[in-house]
């Protein structure tokens, strides 16, 4: 298992099948898709990074690589993907075997270049808050102290835009220091980019031009009017506070009977079309602070009538979610047109209600934003959030922009598409296979946002048919796969990085343990789970539990060892052997049972299983559970409702949210203040342990989870028990030691397993 | 020949009534002027002869001597091209026109007063001539002297008597005076009312004096000694608007109120013409102006000198009719003897005693008799027509219009036509019972409004209730009256802060008046105030308290506008006012760099309209381009018809419509929710105003126009409006109905308001100003003597937010006497009805048909007079009906006004032609005929006793190349300096010793020196009269600027137009075609 991450560690990527079943249908046997899980921008302490551009083949343009073959005294290299042979340029000429570019350095698989200064100053990154008024005056008031503790940490140079929405949107312009002053537009239209070059001046004392694309200084405007609205964060510290400072509720008046009348979708259009207007092409991002459900204009997710609720699950399948599929059409065009123009959409969504994350996740997840979901601005999933944005330490996310990312495949391996945050430029190549799985039908994928943590699914389609010839015609046994990644730096220098990686194609369709030994179970299970949830959403009347049931007994009936119909002599290979509780885990998460969810959660959910890497979609899938007691140090325990005990405590992360859970004796303990007394510093260093643990948990993660700190009985207990297998039931007989029972009527792991071994062996 | 209208002595009787007395002062009503052609005969015999056979018509003279028919024959003179009416060799040279004439002077004679044409002699005489006689001679005699100076006619102009003109010295002199008289400068003063003794005078010998008022003529040749036109001067009632004197720009007038009525003192406490009289006019022949003034009373103004006149061949300018001004108050009793009293003429000073017909500032018909069949009143050509200013000023002397409260039952109304109660009511059957005068229904009396009836057959309380006395009364608006809540007095300002507003000064301009103004917004909390700009987008303004600043909220999209707030967009004036003021500092600054060069106008208006809808209120615009953008967007189409000039002539009155329904719809709306628009244009270019108007003629407001926009004179101007317009009396969210007997029907209302049902219109405001035109129509007859009731009722909301009634009656007496309609005929009021007519033909037929149609009005009646009712003079005169004797002379003025020359820009005409929408009678005449004083020698004149000198007449022999002119119309003054002023009069006045680069459109400031001060005084005289801050233009002998100037004296000849003695004969010879 180790090695798996070591190679994560180097160029991070992990591949459920890191030994590549060597044709198609060995391919489909396999059940889990070959696939890599690769976080482009993770940060790898050693990388190199090159002030020069990289040479590329002439044939099939991949960069050259430690895998290339160099041929030192014809000063040609071979490249490993076309077999094409390209001359080293003039300046490589001193290239010999001991004297290596960078790039050829072998343990160099991932290695940046940054632009030269030729291809252009470095450009500022821009912020536009879009700013939810439609709240009570407690949540405004915590957004206006979130917000302004924002704008100290607003780097100097960004570029800063305002817009606050309820019934209308208002684009502040910050640039006009003489009042505060700001363009309202209706909330039920939609603006488009004309209308904002057009409405907001944009032409002021010059004739629009006649024809051609008009956007940006580089196209025709002038960067005064421009400057109007985006605004330095050094230079407009004071009008911005005080705009923050003035926020106030919407204004318009809210009969008894009705929602607040708020038109997100507008706002968010606006938002877009002056970005597209002001800075196309350059790095933007638009921060949607959202308060509650959209009401007004397009995009809106309910009527105002508060007899009318917003939709769930259930409407949605029913179909009778009548503003759904109309809203989700809104964002997907808004998506398209930020896309366009390379920014990117985050939305902040704090509110007991739902505010239509599950309609707006195709213009997040499409431009790759953050979103964070949270209960109330005043939440600490939110401020603590929202701050780790802009703080720079060394968790930063490292927010760069204008990402382009594209593939280089060797022969017989194509893309079939990637699942996660980003959008195909629909750049179809040799190398895109025909059947599609999320963005695909491109060698090519836009990122309009991206982070450190940013993880793409890449799902591969082996092309390769059975055939006599199918064995012995490869020379080599070696795959290579190329990922490179062009994007603006946050520093704002554009830099591309480029990871290439080898595996192994199988050496015979029967050789299944060489497939076992090459077997990520975690990766697998990441994948699986970012399957099934694009299914989920994508495919009509799909089933996921049986889709997932399926897939796991053929999976253990091809890899397990077993005698035919003979369940007990069942055994899976420790590559494997965590994978069926994977798959137990998975059945029962939010990510499938979503009837126990918003719309909204599961939506959130599921884009942060999309965005992120193996590790923490495992905590997703199956979160980790440690115990706290006095007998022993802190040790991993089972998920299981049986890991409860009055005197332990138990530390649950399930990535959103991480839960401390006291034993009923240890709270009691706590409740009596022991801590606090001489003499029990032991029990004072318990109590502490985990809150250690979970602030280090806490500190590394993006989103913010949610801490709860409960004791057993209490009523936040629920949020470990929702995770735990029931292996006590209130219908088992045998009592559980840690008294602990779970009220449902899921199947137990035993139960699961059972089953499944039952099947298997079939 | 001329056989003068006869008799009208029996008229006579009928000025009985007027108090004032003078039994002969008779109505001097009807004079006829005549016109006869040939003077010569005249001269010498004739004179005589005239006089007794008739007075009035009088020309003696017989024939034209040159014998040809009136004017066609008469060669022109010498000197003077006057082609048309060439006079006879004889007519002199200066005298052009006319010159002939003199012998006009008998004409005037004919005056009927009294009755119709009988006996006129007679009448005349009595009036006039008797008296006259005695004193005329005088003035004759004099007159000729002075004649001589006139060279008018007399061919041999030397000859200083008339003789030469007219032939027979005798009647010269008698005559001549008439016209003749005009010695140079005095001439002009020709008219002064009080003093002139005018035709009495002159006439007196020979003819008689045919109104003793009506002298205008006469006196001049006194000349200096008629103090001109004195009296009348003005009127005080109308508030000064801007009282104060203040030289120039605003800060100067003080104080604003309407009430004020302080006019400056003027009119020495001698309201009564005849009083003066006496004393006035040394020279004046005392006698013709006694008897011509006793009459006064009545009909004090009797402007006109009545006269016949002229014939062709010589007819003398100075003798032609011409207004006199009126120089005393009178004390008009609106009913005398159960009789409607015939009111004084608009322009005169006059002080109203509601008697039981309304103050005729209220309410005035064209006729103040009626015809009692429709026939009748087609017969006579003459319009039937009411001009309804329900909120005109009234004078200060007035009682205040009184206010009855019903309680809960609200106002005792008719039950069948639902007409309010009013002095004409019968009562019968002790009370128990009224007859409504309007519909003729017997209705109970309720309970709680028993009374019994005296021995007259009067309720015995009808004393004691104003609404049973009165013939205007306000009543309290009980609950079935309001739809809602009184609204408050809500005002937003939109200004335009485009390029090129804010580069010309005019955004600057319109803040600072705006800012100056809020002080004379009504005060208390009713008073709402919001202010928003515009260029291509529109920028509200949140004045709310808790923000220190104001928030500034732009709506981008002028397409399909809404309000940024649906809140703190108006706020109560106390609560904003700081930061209001603070703002109007801020904004040219805020946008001094703005280089939007768009302007959204309609867009504007109509988010400034949505921010308002939920009260209504006023919306002022102030507005300084072409709105190029946006919702009701125009475009510069005057450039496009210029350009193709193929369909733009055919089509020129197109450009003079609107050019769609857009801003006309939207006006309706604004009009639904009672939002009134007024807009300020202050622009450098053409800007559509045929379309921009639309909205505030529909809505109830105006336009002001200032073209060109100069940052430097016209702010005060700008300030100054905008405060008249908050300031001045005026009502909210109005709606009304005129209602008259059975017999008559309303046919049309006409003015700025909006019509949704027939019966009704509505009026989002209504000033002081503003005049509503009720045309009728008989759909039955009237009993000879019987009365015809008008009652006009106005429902509206005070700027203090109460529900009022504002009821306004008058009764007449009808009449199946032709002769009577044009005894009773009210020229003022008639011609108004003649100008809005015109106006309204203005953006749907082409100029010329306009220019006949109102010749041929004119024409029309004259000759109906001329059929019916002076059949038997002879052809070869023109007979003018005394009350009319000016309708030639308006009606040129007309054909030459701004709205009806072929010249000039398209907006100038759609201008005149909103403004004339709604135009008093008592402004619509100056707008058309202008009133022109000299300024150089206002130190030296000698008629001290009024501020204001009298005015010269409208012809270039006046204007001289070393004096400086005044020419106002109630909107613009045109300063004329010649170009051989005396330095010293140009530093006194302009402060500068050459007038180089003196800008063309001038602040006139206030030196310290006299002739400075008086011309301020002058100048805010006039202002104060006209309710209006006059645009002041300099104009300069030699320039573009001079040659418009000379273009606005209508009585001269221009290239487009005949001049007066040209029109006269031409009409005379309509007439005469007509007539065979």
């Amino acid at each position: 298992m180790s090695e798996f991450l070591d190679l994560e560690a180097l160029d991070g990527i992990r591949m459920p099948w890191n030994v590549i079943p060597g044709t198609r249908e060995d391919a489909a046997s396999c059940v889990v898709p070959v696939s890599a899980i690769y976080t482009p921008l993770k940060s790898i302490p050693n990388v190199p990074v090159v002030p020069y551009s990289p040479l590329r083949c002439r044939m099939c343009r991949s960069i050259l690589n430690p895998f290339s073959m160099v041929d030192y005294d014809a000063k040609i290299w071979l490249c490993p993907f076309c077999f094409q042979r390209n001359h080293f340029p003039q300046h490589y000429s001193s290239i010999s075997e001991n004297n290596l570019p960078p790039e050829l350095f072998p343990q160099h698989t991932t290695i940046e270049y940054i632009s030269t200064p030729e291809t252009g100053p470095a450009v500022p990154p821009v912020f536009i808050f879009v700013v939810d008024t439609c709240m009570i005056e407690e949540e405004i008031g915590y957004l206006k102290s979130a917000l302004a503790q924002t704008a100290e940490l607003l780097p100097d140079n960004s570029l800063i835009g305002f817009i606050t929405f309820g019934t209308y949107v208002q684009v502040h312009e910050l640039g006009f220091g003489l009042l505060p002053k700001s363009y309202v537009f209706k909330g039920t239209k939609e603006v488009s980019k004309e209308q904002i070059l057009e409405q907001m001046c944009f032409f002021a004392g010059k004739q629009k031009p006649a024809t051609g694309v008009i956007a940006g200084t580089r196209d025709g405007l002038s960067s005064e009017s421009i400057s109007r609205f985006l605004v330095p964060a050094s230079e407009c510290e004071f009008v911005f506070n005080s705009v923050i400072e003035e926020l106030q509720k919407d204004p318009w008046h809210i009969p008894a009977d009705q929602r607040a009348s708020r038109c997100t979708g507008t706002a968010l259009s606006v938002a877009a079309s002056l970005l597209g207007v002001c800075v196309p092409g350059s790095g933007a991002r638009i921060m949607a602070f959202v308060g509650g459900p959209s009401t007004e204009g397009p995009g809106s997710i309910v009527s105002k009538s508060l007899s009318e609720s917003i939709r769930s699950h259930k409407d949605l399948d029913k179909d009778s979610a009548p503003l759904y599929d109309k809203a989700v059409k809104f964002y997907d065009q808004i998506a398209k047109q930020l896309v366009h123009q390379g920014h990117v959409l985050d939305l902040f969504a704090c509110a007991v209600d739902q505010v239509g994350v599950a309609e707006m996740k195709v213009a997040i997840e499409k431009t790759g934003g953050i979103v964070v979901l949270a209960e109330s601005f005043g939440h600490s999933v939110f401020k603590d959030s929202l701050l780790r944005i802009f703080q720079s330490t060394e968790d930063d996310l490292g927010l760069s922009f204008n990402g382009i990312l594209e593939i280089n495949c060797s022969k017989d391996i194509k893309i079939q598409g990637i699942i996660g945050p980003c959008t195909s430029l629909e750049k179809k190549s040799p190398l895109s296979a025909d059947t599609v799985i999320g963005q695909g039908n491109t060698s090519a994928w836009k990122m309009c946002g991206l982070d450190k943590k940013t993880s793409l699914c890449f799902v591969y389609d082996i092309s390769r048919k059975v055939g006599p010839d199918s064995i012995t015609q490869s020379t080599s046994n070696q795959l290579y796969l190329q990922f490179v990644t062009y994007y603006q730096h946050h520093d704002g220098q554009m830099r591309l990085r480029a990871t290439t990686i080898s595996r192994k194609w199988a050496s015979s369709s029967d050789n299944v343990q060489e497939l076992i030994d090459g077997f990520d179970q975690e990766a697998a299970a990441a994948v699986v789970a970012r399957l099934v949830s694009f299914k989920m959403e994508t495919e009509a009347d799909f089933d996921p539990i049986r889709w997932l049931d399926r897939a796991l007994i053929r999976l253990c009936s091809k890899f397990g060892d077993y005698q035919k119909e003979t369940p007990s002599s069942f055994s899976l290979s420790t590559r494997l052997s965590i994978f069926p509780q994977f798959m137990f885990n998975l059945r029962r998460s939010q990510f499938v049972q979503v009837f126990n969810n918003s719309p909204d959660e599961t939506a959130y959910f599921r884009m942060m299983l999309e965005r992120e890497n193996v590790g923490n979609a495992v905590a997703m899938i199956q979160p980790s559970l440690i115990s706290y007691s006095f007998q022993s140090g802190p040790a991993p325990v089972l998920l299981d409702v049986t890991a409860i005990a009055a005197d332990k405590i138990l530390l649950l992360d399930s990535y959103f949210t991480v839960v401390i859970f006291h034993g009923i004796t240890i709270a009691q303990w706590r409740n009596a203040g022991y801590q606090d007394q001489e003499g029990h510093e032991v029990f004072a260093q318990l109590l502490k342990a985990p809150h250690e643990e979970a602030g280090t948990i806490i500190k590394e993660r993006f989103p913010v989870p949610r801490l709860v700190v409960c004791d057993q009985y209490g009523s936040q207990a629920r949020f470990l028990l929702a995770k735990l297998n029931p292996s006590v039931a209130y219908n088992s007989d045998n009592p559980s030691p840690g008294g602990d029972v779970i009220f449902t009527d899921d199947v137990s792991f035993e139960v699961f397993m059972d089953h499944l071994q039952r099947l298997s062996v079939q | 020949m001329s056989r003068p209208p006869p008799p009208f002595a029996p008229q006579n009787p009928t000025p009985g009534p007027n108090p004032a007395g003078p039994a002969s002062s008779l109505p001097a009503s009807f004079s006829n002027l005549q016109i006869s052609r040939a003077p010569p005969p005249f001269a010498s015999g004739g004179p005589p002869p005239g006089n007794g056979p008739a007075p009035s018509s009088i020309r003696g003279p017989q024939a034209p001597p040159p014998g040809a028919r009136p004017f066609p024959g008469s060669p022109p003179p010498p000197s003077q091209p006057a082609p048309p009416l060439a006079r006879p060799a004889a007519s002199v040279q200066q005298s052009p026109p006319f010159g002939g004439p003199p012998a006009a002077q008998p004409q005037q004679m004919p005056p009927f007063n009294g009755s119709p044409f009988g006996p006129p002699a007679q009448v005349q005489r009595a009036p006039f001539g008797g008296p006259p006689g005695a004193s005329q001679p005088p003035p004759f005699s004099g007159p000729p002297a002075a004649l001589s100076q006139h060279p008018p006619f007399g061919g041999s102009p030397a000859a200083p008597t008339q003789p030469g003109p007219l032939g027979g010295p005798p009647y010269s002199a008698a005559q001549p005076p008439p016209f003749g008289g005009l010695p140079g400068a005095m001439a002009q003063r020709p008219f002064s009312g009080g003093s002139m003794p005018p035709f009495g005078g002159q006439q007196p010998p020979s003819q008689q004096g045919p109104y003793g008022g009506p002298p205008q003529f006469g006196g001049q040749r006194p000349g200096s000694q008629p103090p001109p036109f004195g009296a009348q001067v003005a009127p005080p009632s109308q508030p000064p608007p801007f009282m104060g004197p203040p030289g120039l720009n605003a800060p100067a007038f003080g104080p604003p109120g309407w009430q004020g009525q302080a006019r400056p003192g003027i009119v020495p406490g001698g309201m009564q013409p005849p009083m003066r009289m006496p004393g006035m006019p040394g020279n004046m022949l005392p006698s013709a102006l006694g008897q011509g003034m006793p009459s006064t009373p009545t009909m004090p103004y009797s402007p006109h000198a009545g006269a016949q006149v002229s014939t062709p061949s010589k007819i003398d300018p100075n003798q032609i009719p011409r207004p006199i001004t009126e120089t005393s108050v009178t004390i008009f009793e609106t009913r005398q003897g159960g009789q409607a009293a015939v009111p004084p003429a608009a322009s005169s000073e006059f002080i109203v005693k509601d008697t039981g017909n309304c103050s005729p500032r209220l309410m005035r018909c064209t006729m103040n008799q009626i015809p009692c069949t429709g026939d009748l009143l087609t017969t006579s050509g003459m319009p039937l027509a009411l001009m309804v200013q329900p909120f005109a000023l009234p004078h200060p002397s007035e009682e205040p219009i009184q206010l009855v409260d019903f309680g809960e039952m609200g106002p005792v109304r008719c039950s069948r036509c639902k007409a309010y109660i009013n002095p004409f009511m019968r009562f019968v059957d002790q009370g128990k019972f009224f007859i409504c005068n309007l519909c003729g229904f017997s209705n109970d009396t309720p309970r709680e409004y028993l009374c019994n009836l005296g021995p007259d057959g009067r309720r015995r309380d009808a004393d004691e209730r104003p609404e049973l006395c009165r013939g205007t009364v306000e009543f309290v608006a009980s609950k079935e009256f309001l739809v809602r809540e009184p609204m408050p007095a809500v005002y937003f300002f939109l200004i335009d802060v485009s390029m090129n507003a804010v580069h010309t000064g005019a955004t600057a301009a319109a803040c600072s008046a705006i800012s100056q103004a809020l002080s004379d917004l009504p005060e208390g909390p009713r008073t709402m105030v919001g202010i928003a700009t515009f260029d291509s987008t529109i920028h509200f303004y949140s004045l709310k308290r808790s923000q220190q600043q104001p928030l500034m909220l732009i709506v981008p999209d002028i397409q399909d506008v809404y309000t940024p707030l649906q809140t703190d967009l108006i706020l109560p004036l106390s609560e904003c006012r700081e930061s209001l003021e603070q703002l109007l500092e801020s904004i040219p600054n805020m946008f001094e760099n703005n280089r939007v060069a768009d302007s959204a106008f309609g867009a504007a208006m109509k988010a400034g309209f949505l921010a308002m809808k939920s009260t209504g209120g006023k919306l002022l615009v102030f507005q300084s381009v072409l709105p190029s953008v946006g919702t009701g967007s125009l475009s510069a189409r005057e450039a496009e018809g210029r350009s193709n000039i193929s369909t733009g002539d055919k089509e020129a009155h197109k450009l003079l419509q609107p050019v769609d329904k857009t801003l006309k719809t939207m006006a309706l709306e604004f009009a639904e929710y009672q939002v009134c628009v007024d807009v300020f244009i202050t622009t450098q270019s053409y800007v559509d105003i045929a379309s921009i108007s639309v909205v505030p003629s529909t809505t109830g407001g105006r336009v002001y126009c200032y073209f060109p926009f100069s940052a430097l004179s016209d702010p005060a101007k700008l300030f100054n409006d905008l405060r008249w317009n908050i300031s001045r009396p005026q009502g909210f969210e109005a709606v009304m109905r005129v209602r008259c007997s059975q017999g008559l029907q309303v046919q049309d209302y006409s003015g700025n308001f909006c019509k949704r049902v027939p019966t009704d219109i509505d009026l989002p405001a209504i000033d002081s100003d503003k005049t509503i035109m009720v045309t009728f129509k008989h759909d039955d007859k009237f009993q000879e003597n019987s009365e015809c009731a008008f009652q006009c009722a106005l429902l509206y909301t005070t700027v203090y937010g109460q529900r009022r009634i504002r009821v306004i009656n008058i009764s007449l007496t009808c009449t199946s006497m032709l002769s009577n309609l044009f005894r009773y005929a009210d020229l003022e009021t008639q011609f108004t009805y003649l100008v809005k007519q015109a106006a309204s033909g203005i953006p749907s037929s082409p100029l010329s048909q306009v220019r006949d149609q109102v010749t041929s009005t004119c024409i029309n009646i004259l000759q109906s007079y001329r059929k019916y009712c002076a059949s038997v003079s002879s052809s070869g005169q023109l007979i003018l009906p005394e009350a009319l004797k000016l309708l030639p002379l308006y009606t040129l003025a007309l054909i030459k006004s701004i709205g009806l020359r072929n010249d000039g820009r398209v907006d100038d005409r759609s201008y005149w032609v909103s403004i004339v929408s709604s135009i008093s009678v008592l402004l619509a005449v100056p707008l058309v005929f202008p009133r022109m004083i000299s300024l150089h020698d206002l130190t030296s004149r000698d008629d001290e006793d009024t501020l204001i000198p009298n005015p010269l007449t409208l012809n270039s022999e006046n204007i001289h190349d070393d004096g400086i002119y005044l020419l106002e119309n109630g909107e613009d003054g045109f300063i004329y300096v010649g170009n051989a002023v005396n330095p010293v009069t140009l530093e006194q006045i302009f402060g500068v010793s050459s007038l180089a680069g003196v800008p063309t459109q001038l602040a006139l400031e206030q030196f310290d020196n006299e002739l400075s001060k008086k011309v301020n005084e002058v100048l805010n005289e006039i202002r104060r009269q006209r309710c209006s801050y006059l645009r002041l233009r300099l104009c300069q002998k030699g320039d573009q600027s001079g040659d418009f100037f000379r273009s606005l004296l209508v009585e001269d000849k221009a290239p487009g137009g005949l001049s007066y003695v040209e029109f006269l004969v031409h009409v005379h010879r309509q007439i005469q075609s007509k007539m065979t």
